[in-house]
């Protein structure tokens, strides 16, 4: 299905407001933003497609796109790194998409009040090199570290592996510039104050305009933490005989009570199984290890130390067996590459088959971490049985909250899919499962997104069901502060707050 | 054989085809994996963070093709956004982690390589790019100094005027386009060092380009003519050993001479850093003469990146006396970039001057540093004149070398 040009007198408009430099319509760059690192239907791609993209360098000019897209009903849709898992960046509804990469610099680094205020197209790992001579980090540090932006961070309130201490992105980010879905430009934080960690003054909005998938504005600057670089560092991997006694020593690591610790991550046997597919990791372990644990610690140099002592302790007495420093510090090392492998994909006969990862990212109650799993991994084997192009990668459970880690528990199960396969039924089928997996995580307590965020085909039908009234209060802000649905419509059932009866 | 056959009745010998039946499966690769961890580092996304010009969508491009989305006129024009520097190969975690373990690398490099010469095969051509070729093919060497000024064969030894070095034997000095027309100060020092190294050596009877940037252009039939005539020319005079001077030279040469020629075995290639490091390392070479300056070392994207060669530079840096060598590591290097590789300036000089600008920025901002070194030719005319703009004076490697060797260049 082709997709309607927009009318030229718009693009000229577009080109008035953002340069003809940066304004394209070209075919090679609508389909090069039209999907994210998510399974995608490829058969499809014309379905995703934008009408026209800009690439901004100001919030100015962001806001007068935005203005032109409400004057001509034109749907809007925000892009930062596009390496989000849950199509939030994915031009459901064509329009203009506005990418953010070119506004990439850094605006400025307050040593005296530590923080750094930057804009939304800068990448983390850049951020940092570029804070590391002055002895500082930015500490939001996912498994996309090397390539997400600080943008798209905020568009879906992202989480970071090392989140226990030192905060996920909503507790890294101060406060932001926006560009509202009518164009007015505004700034959130805890309160007023643009470098206030903490007010009790008025609604607390930037939690509002954190996760909102790009349907409640364009973030155009942030003001973040200014960390300053730990001293040290200690990762430690110990292996269980069985799942459950991993899982209760996960209990014990999270629950000791060091301020150090930044991450507690439990591998069930088929992840350590899949990690096996590699030459690099694990093979030498032996067949009885079931279940692995990662547990990592930053700060100060002698916190560090006396901490790491009551890990080990922790370990030893959980009856964990230390996998030495090699895979201890080498894995934790590269924990950011290892997250995916399309080769690892097997077919059931055990042949080689380029799968794309996809993540179900659930927070689920540590107490129902072993329920869920079993569920889980049997939604996996049904797929699997029905079309031999799913693979189960197995499941991983990270502590979840920040500055305090006992509580519920970033839950994944990761399951390839080999992509070429893709027919309209495996998709229905591969909705559908998605689907169970969230129910089942709401069903169990918990929430069906730690970190994505749950606005993809399948899990989203099952946000009013997790959110509840909370939802109708969604809807209600999404048409006060949208009112012509143009900011990234399509998502999160937003079309909902538009319909008829709805006041 | 088979292979081939088999292939041309699948694509019914269309090259759009035959391009997308060769490259599918490493484009899922890269399409299933979604890291893009390339992006960050490829020298040309940091300047224009433009999703089309990413080593992603040079992968993703392919799956469009496969599924009638895309057509090479909708993407030639985004593959001339590569540099051809190989960061994206190296960053790629599907090469980093499980590449030896499955036998597979991201090759990006080629995947670019492939398409520009469909687009040429197809009639979609860059301006510069066809000219460039068409002047290459017609004058024997690149038009590195203007489209009016030619640049034939019986010039491309006028850098050695004075230096009395024979014509062929067993060893000849292959002088790079770049170098022996635009910067000649850098084939007289190699010369001068190896004279005074007692190397024997001479010049090619007649040197053509070596056809590197015709292959990384597309102008596949271009680069075949010159690597030809440079084969035949060196088995004329009884060639058996070639020393490059220039890392495009030296890449090209090894990498795509040999499925020419089913004899290539019988010549060695040497690398001119490897081999004055050795001098230097054997004694044979000494260098006495103190060159006062804090520099900082460029690594050739060629050599650092593509081959993996960045110890000898630096062993040779450390041996200069007077020398106050300020080294940022090679890994850290991935991210850099001159701008020059693949003949990015010829369509785009405005975006190898940025490239250039931010990398002369990196040396400027370090402790002290007034030089940046570099062993590769193509690199030193942007980064020169980039140099000049922040204050950092530009040399070639072996122009300090035979300075500390204490010979007048």
């Amino acid at each position: 299905m082709a997709v309607a040009a927009l009318p030229d007198t718009l693009i000229d408009e577009l080109v008035a407001i953002c340069g003809e430099a940066h304004v394209f319509t070209g075919r090679s760059a609508l389909f090069n933003r039209a999907r994210v690192p998510s399974p995608f239907p490829a058969h499809r791609w014309e379905e995703f497609i934008p009408q026209a993209v800009v690439l901004p360098t100001s919030a100015e000019q962001i806001s007068e796109v935005v203005k032109l897209a409400n004057r001509e009903r034109v749907p809007v849709v925000p892009r930062a790194g596009a390496t989000g898992l849950t199509d939030g960046a994915v031009p459901l509804r064509h329009g203009i998409l506005v990418d953010v990469k070119l506004m990439n610099k850094i605006l400025e680094i307050d040593v005296e009040d530590r923080t750094v205020t930057v804009q939304p197209g800068i990448n983390m790992l850049k951020l940092s090199q570029e804070l590391q001579p002055l002895g500082f980090i930015y500490p939001d540090n996912p498994a996309s570290y090397p390539c997400s932006l600080v943008g798209g961070r905020i568009g879906t309130s992202g989480w970071s592996l090392i989140g226990g201490r030192y905060g996920h992105t909503r507790d890294l980010v101060i406060s932001f510039e926006i560009v509202l879905p009518t164009g007015e430009i505004i700034r959130v934080g805890d309160g007023g104050g643009r470098k206030v960690r903490k007010s009790s003054s008025g609604y607390q909005l930037k939690h509002l305009f954190m996760g909102h998938q790009g349907t409640l504005g364009i973030v155009t600057e942030a003001t973040l933490e200014l960390v300053k670089r730990p001293e040290a560092e200690f990762s430690a991997f110990f292996s269980y005989p069985s799942y459950m006694d991993a899982w209760k020593a996960t209990g014990d690591f999270a629950r000791c009570g060091a301020a150090t610790l930044a991450g507690v991550v439990l591998f069930d046997e088929w992840k350590v199984a899949y990690l096996r597919r590699d030459d690099e990791a694990y093979i030498p372990q032996p067949d009885s290890v079931k279940a692995v644990i990662a547990v990592a610690m930053y700060g100060n140099d002698d916190e560090v130390r006396a901490s790491a002592k009551r890990i080990l302790r922790i370990g030893k007495g959980s009856g964990g067996s230390y996998l030495g420093d090699e895979i201890s510090q080498g894995d934790w090392a590269s924990r950011h590459d290892r997250y995916a492998t399309p080769q690892h994909g097997r077919t059931r006969d055990g042949q080689v088959a380029l799968m794309s990862w996809h993540c179900e990212d659930a927070s689920i109650l540590y107490s129902q971490l072993p329920a869920v799993r079993e569920k889980w991994h049997a939604i996996a084997a049904d797929l699997r049985e029905r079309f031999d192009m799913f693979d189960d990668w197995g499941m991983f459970a990270y502590t979840n909250g920040a500055f305090k880690s006992w509580g519920d528990y970033l839950t994944e199960i990761d399951i390839g899919i080999w992509e070429m396969k893709w027919d309209d039924e495996s998709w229905a089928a591969w909705v559908d499962a998605k689907r169970e997996i969230a129910r089942i995580a709401i069903e169990h307590g918990g929430s069906i997104s730690a970190c994505h965020g749950s606005c993809r085909e399948g899990e989203v039908d099952l946000v009013p069901l997790e959110l509840g009234g909370g939802f109708d209060v969604m809807k209600k802000i999404k048409r006060t502060l949208d009112p012509n649905n143009i900011m990234n419509p399509g998502k999160y059932l937003l079309d909902q707050a538009y319909e008829e009866g709805e006041e | 054989m088979e292979e081939r056959t088999r292939s041309d009745e699948a694509t019914n010998g269309n090259p759009a085809e035959e391009l997308v039946e060769e490259w599918r499966n490493a484009a899922y690769n890269c399409f299933s994996s979604g890291h893009k961890f390339c992006r960050e580092v490829c020298p040309v996304m940091q300047v224009t963070r433009d999703e089309r010009h990413t080593p992603t969508a040079f992968h993703a491009n392919v799956v469009a093709m496969d599924k009638g989305h895309l057509t090479i006129e909708d993407v030639a024009e985004d593959y001339v956004h590569c540099t051809m520097c190989g960061a994206c190969e190296l960053r790629c975690p599907n090469t980093l982690f499980t590449g030896d373990f499955y036998r597979f690398r991201q090759r990006t490099v080629d995947v670019v390589k492939a398409m520009r010469a469909l687009a040429v095969k197809e009639g979609v051509h860059q301006e510069n790019w066809k000219r460039w070729a068409e002047l290459t093919d017609r004058w024997g060497n690149e038009p590195v100094l203007g489209w009016n000024i030619e640049t034939s064969a019986a010039k491309v030894r006028a850098w050695a005027t004075g230096l009395d070095i024979p014509t062929g034997g067993e060893t000849v000095l292959f002088a790079d386009c770049e170098a022996a027309f635009y910067r000649p100060s850098v084939p007289r020092a190699v010369a001068l060092i190896l004279q005074g190294a007692g190397i024997e050596f001479g010049l090619m009877s007649q040197q053509w380009c070596c056809g590197g940037p015709m292959w990384e252009t597309g102008y596949v039939d271009v680069a075949h003519k010159m690597a030809e005539h440079n084969i035949l020319d060196w088995r004329k005079t009884g060639t058996k050993k070639v020393i490059c001077l220039d890392p495009h030279d030296y890449l090209t040469i090894i990498e795509n001479y040999p499925p020419l020629d089913e004899n290539f075995d019988e010549f060695e290639i040497v690398l001119g850093v490897d081999l004055v490091a050795e001098l230097i390392r054997d004694g044979k070479l000494e260098l006495t003469t103190p060159i006062e300056r804090t520099v900082t070392y460029h690594d050739p994207c060629r050599l650092n990146k593509r081959l993996g060669k960045w110890k000898s530079p630096r062993e040779i840096l450390r041996a200069i006396p007077g020398l106050t060598f300020v080294d940022v590591d090679h890994v850290t290097q991935w991210s850099y970039c001159s701008g020059a590789g693949a003949n990015l300036a010829a369509e785009k000089p405005e975006l190898t001057a940025e490239i250039s600008r931010r990398r002369v920025a990196q040396a400027a901002a370090l402790d002290g540093v007034n030089t940046l070194v570099s062993a590769c030719p193509w690199s030193e005319r942007p980064l020169t004149e980039q140099g000049k703009e922040q204050g950092i004076e530009v040399f070639d490697i072996f122009e300090l070398v035979a300075e500390a060797a204490g010979f007048e260049v």
